[in-house]
């Protein structure tokens, strides 16, 4: 999976159009809560295997962050 | 692992221990890891010959290797697909005998908030959590399989019975298995097969503990703070097992039996 093909799962994560987040977008101003995080860890359990502990998140803040919890999985 | 709470009882010796399990056959599914992993264990100590049943050939051979006594049988197998269940129950009680009591503990947890649930995960977790356990019942009274009187424990959660964002899929399941031991306690009574469950609160585990490891310290707190008795652990609920398929419980069925440390108190 690439960075783009994530990125439409984190779209369909917060309920945007496929494509609407390039990565520089405020989680805050897109619905991000608990429920976001909670979500985003099954994602990349089902996806990528892994297992990203909570408290990863506390210093998440952009739709880019969230790619970089996962870069090492993303093909170029 | 000890027996720990009914070690400390001093029974009379004209005085059986009412949880014996000896000469007893007790066919275990998810028996390779986890609850139904320790269960094998706790109840084969309990004297009973234990069936188990997982899809791991290779932590399957670890849970036999923990067994105590003799007569013990392994089956790998998936529980899916479901159909052929109730035939697959009469080729291992070629093996085992009949059966005195089923435990199904094998289970798919899913967390995922419905944003992101599919109907296809969706699927999944019934087919395991439920249908898979109709099925075995389907199995389990057919002529020769269970033994008279015998037993059956399906493993809920207080999931099942308590809302938790994110756990709808899961929670459904649940709650399921509380309705189906109910529905099952009266069709089978006349068979003399008794059908209870078990609702276990958070239980500490090889897997839970990874979890428990990777929490924000805050979140653990809440979580052992909502258990007034603290969390669980395996032998909490394997206590609760052994009860329900012992003669001490004849006289329950349809029961829902919550073991959560009053979690949902």
């Amino acid at each position: 999976m690439n960075r783009s093909e994530f990125l439409v799962l984190v779209d369909e994560l917060l309920e945007q159009e496929p494509g609407a987040f390039q990565g520089p977008e405020q989680l805050a101003d897109n619905g991000w809560d608990s429920l976001g995080v909670v979500g985003f860890i099954a994602l990349a359990e089902e996806h990528f295997g892994v297992a990203i502990p909570p408290q990863k998140f506390l210093e998440v803040k952009t739709v880019n962050d969230l790619v970089g919890l996962v870069q090492d999985k993303l093909s170029a | 692992m000890t027996l720990s709470v009914w070690s400390k009882i001093n029974f009379r010796p004209d005085m059986p221990s009412p949880l014996d399990l000896t000469g007893r056959t007790i066919l275990i599914t998810g028996a390779s890891s986890g609850l139904g992993k320790f269960a094998c264990s706790y109840l084969s100590r309990l004297g009973a010959r234990i069936a188990a049943t997982g899809r791991d050939e290779a932590r399957l051979a670890e849970t036999m290797s923990e067994l105590s006594g003799e007569g013990h049988s392994s089956f790998v197998r998936d529980l899916t697909p479901v159909d052929d269940l109730p035939s697959w129950l009469r080729t291992v009680v070629q093996t085992t005998g009949p059966l005195h009591g089923l435990v199904h503990s094998a289970g798919l947890v899913l967390t995922a908030p419905l944003k992101i649930l599919t109907a296809e995960k969706l699927r999944e977790v019934q087919t395991i959590n439920v249908d898979a356990a109709v099925m075995l019942a389907k199995g389990f009274r057919q002529k020769g399989v269970a033994a008279q009187p015998a037993s059956m424990v399906f493993m809920s959660s207080v999931a099942g019975m308590r809302g938790e964002p994110a756990l709808a899929a899961y929670s459904a399941t649940k709650g399921a298995l509380i309705a189906l031991s109910r529905s099952l306690g009266r069709e089978l009574a006349r068979e003399n097969i008794r059908v209870n469950c078990i609702s276990a609160g958070f239980v500490r585990t090889a897997m839970s503990e990874k979890m428990i490891a990777q929490m924000p310290p805050d979140s653990l707190d809440k979580l052992v703070s909502a258990h007034p008795l603290g969390l669980g652990t395996a032998e909490d609920v394997a206590n609760a097992m052994a009860f329900l398929l012992s003669d001490a419980s004849r006289w329950i069925t349809g029961s829902n039996l919550v073991v959560d440390g009053g979690y949902t108190s």
